[in-house]
């Protein structure tokens, strides 16, 4: 319910008694309606026990009463519709009061909004120096811009090519290491005659410690 | 209402065995016994309610009698029973009867809660008439329910800030929130 955000929740209005009031008296002919088919078929029962009797004169007596009853049956049937009619009007309105409420806050803080943003020439002039600060921004961008591509083109090409070399020359670096050397180193040559017998395995441990 | 369900359906539930034991009809003087005993009448009094949808219950009421069997519970037992079940939340005595509960009353209001809520009248109002009676609960398990037990289930729903009954003692509607 729109009005119900003003006020705290759960409170039952005016307008909820007015349909609860409504929707009652729709329950009494709905009752009554009920009460009444009742009737009418007990005296379609009436009127053919009356026939089975053979006292024509007061089947056609509960027959009557059955057919006024029906009539008052059908103009229940019209009131009910008449009520039902009413009651979703007014909750139809209800509705449309919400939404009109809705609408009317919705422009409230619309305008408030346009009041802060301070009117069409001060957005249009915002525009305005806010493309100036871009162009400026631009044109400084350009400037440096300039000036580090005449710097560093040269390097940046080098470190491309670098890159390159070293992606498709990947194995090509194993080879380029420094090879084992053959020779034993002078102090080694010392130890070595030392410990001649041990010269086959010296050798051997000494070769991976050289490299 | 009560009387015209039981002898339309009276036959279709189906009575445990016991039912056909006739000392199940005795009160037992064993209190352990009689406790075991006690519990079997209360579930099958509850299976029941629920399968003919009974929402008030006498302890003269027709199901303490097996006419087959020629047994009745006694009045005095079947009242020990009730007071057994109350004492289980089970049922709430209303003069000389009891309200039924095979589904208690908060599990009404959390199932008219639901409802509400699948059929988008929160905020509306509508008559306790129209809930039991109305066509808008037709297939509904609480078409038909008793008005009381309505209620009571409604003012759970009350307590939780989530409805709010108005009107007078005869014509009472609510509005949901």
């Amino acid at each position: 319910m729109g009005n119900s955000s003003s006020k705290p929740r759960g409170q039952v209005t005016e307008q909820d008694k007015a349909i609860l009031d409504l929707k009652l008296q729709r329950d009494r002919l709905h009752r009554y309606q009920r009460q009444i088919t009742v009737l009418t078929d007990k005296e379609t029962d009436v009127a053919r026990q009356m026939l089975a009797k053979g006292d024509k004169r007061r089947a056609l007596l509960a027959l009557r009463r059955k057919k006024y009853q029906e009539t008052l049956l059908s103009q229940t049937d019209a009131q009910l519709a008449q009520l039902e009619q009413l009651t979703s009007k007014v909750e139809f309105a209800q509705i449309q009061k919400d939404v009109v409420f809705g609408l009317q806050q919705g422009t409230k803080v619309l305008t408030q909004i346009h009041a802060e943003m301070g009117g069409i020439e001060q957005v249009e002039k915002l525009m305005g120096e806010t493309a100036d600060a871009i162009a400026y921004q631009q044109e400084i961008s350009d400037m440096l811009g300039g000036k580090l591509t005449a710097q560093d083109d040269e390097e940046v090409d080098e470190e491309l090519e670098a890159l390159e070399r070293e992606m498709a020359g990947g194995d090509k670096t194993v080879d380029e290491l420094p090879s084992v050397p053959d020779a034993n180193l002078p102090e080694r040559e010392r130890e070595q005659q030392a410990a001649r017998e041990a010269q086959a395995q010296a050798q051997k441990q000494e070769q991976p410690l050289a490299a | 209402m009560s009387t015209a369900i039981q002898t339309e359906a009276g036959d279709t539930f189906p009575f445990p065995k016991d039912y056909s034991f006739p000392a199940f009809f005795t009160r037992q003087p064993n209190l352990q016994t009689h406790h075991a005993q006690l519990e079997k009448w209360s579930a099958l009094v509850l299976a029941y309610a629920r399968h003919h949808r009974l929402f008030r219950l006498s302890p003269t009421h027709p199901v303490f009698h097996n006419k087959k069997l020629d047994r009745r519970f006694a009045e005095p037992d079947a009242r020990e029973l009730l007071e057994h079940m109350r004492k289980d939340g089970r049922v709430e005595w209303v003069g000389n009867e009891v309200f039924v509960y095979w589904r208690k009353p908060e599990d009404w209001a959390r199932k008219l809660e639901k409802w509400v809520e699948d059929t988008a009248q929160k905020g509306h109002v509508l008559t306790l008439y129209e809930i039991t009676e109305g066509e808008a609960t037709l297939g509904t398990e609480f078409h038909g329910m008793d008005g009381e037990v309505l209620l009571k289930a409604l003012n759970h729903l009350v307590k939780r800030g989530r409805a709010q009954i108005f009107g007078q003692d005869d014509s009472l509607g609510v509005k949901f929130f």
